[in-house]
């Protein structure tokens, strides 16, 4: 992988962590009553801006690097977005939920190898 | 900033179909569709090597990725209903579901061969998905 392919799929990683905390601020904002959920339609717009950024790099490094290239960096956006909502949103998983994210990065990174 | 950040999570409507659960399935499924679209799409536009090739524009040309990117649209509705409800960690990593999907799919519709490896990497996928379902049931349990 070239050095520009690298840096465009870290962008690319780092708008998905992004738009998605700001996807998920935006509809719980929009859940709360009355005065309080004013302003959830801007952080919408916003996620959903940071969403195309990652669609667009993403599409543009598949069609230049192997499939089978990608899926392991695909495979750790999972314990990415975790991390990134225990930082931002105060998420907390359990032991449990920690060890199915942990396995399903596995099984993501194994599938990827084959 | 914080104020929305400790309401307790909404209660969802009534009925099978408005499930967050049943919302991150189906976003999965139409989510695996897009891929094996957009893949389909992507082979179609290979060897064009113009600047605009790097951003992905030069796929938009291909009537699969325009399909590709309906699913995608069609997907997000779901996604956005079941953030509604279920934290963004917890509901981001069922979507790993694809990974199941996606191989399936490309093994019947493209002829993709899914190599022993590849098997045993969507059973540890399906052993976490049970284990994230798990852990949902027994924070449940709790409230």
């Amino acid at each position: 992988m070239s050095v520009t392919a690298w840096v465009l799929v870290v962008i690319s990683q780092l708008a998905l962590v992004a738009g998605q905390i700001y996807l998920k601020r935006a509809m719980s904002r929009r859940e709360q009553p009355g005065e309080a959920s004013r302003g959830w339609i801007g952080l919408l717009v916003i996620g959903i801006a940071t969403m195309t950024v990652w669609f667009l790099l993403w599409l543009g490094v598949m069609h230049q690097v192997e499939l089978s290239k990608l899926m392991p960096l695909e495979g750790i956006s999972p314990l990415l977005i975790v991390l990134g909502a225990a930082l931002f949103l105060r998420e907390r998983l359990n032991a449990r939920g920690w060890a199915g994210v942990i396995l399903t990065c596995v099984g993501v990174l194994l599938v990827s190898a084959s | 900033m914080h104020d929305q950040l400790h309401a307790p999570l909404p209660k969802p409507v009534p009925g099978l179909f408005w499930n967050p659960y049943l919302q991150i399935f189906l976003t999965v499924l139409l989510t695996a569709a897009a891929q094996i679209l957009l893949k389909v799409g992507a082979e179609h536009s290979a060897g064009n090597d113009s600047v605009w090739s790097w951003l992905g524009l030069a796929e938009l040309g291909t009537g699969m990725t325009w399909l590709g990117i309906l699913a995608f649209v069609a997907s997000f509705g779901g996604w956005l209903y079941a953030l509604r409800f279920l934290p963004l960690g917890l509901a981001f990593a069922l979507t790993n579901g694809v990974h199941i999907f996606v191989p399936l799919g490309s093994w019947l519709f493209l002829g993709e061969h899914i190599s022993l490896l590849r098997g045993s990497g969507i059973c540890v996928i399906i052993a976490g998905i049970l284990l994230l379902a798990q852990s949902v049931a027994k924070a449940e349990e709790r409230v």
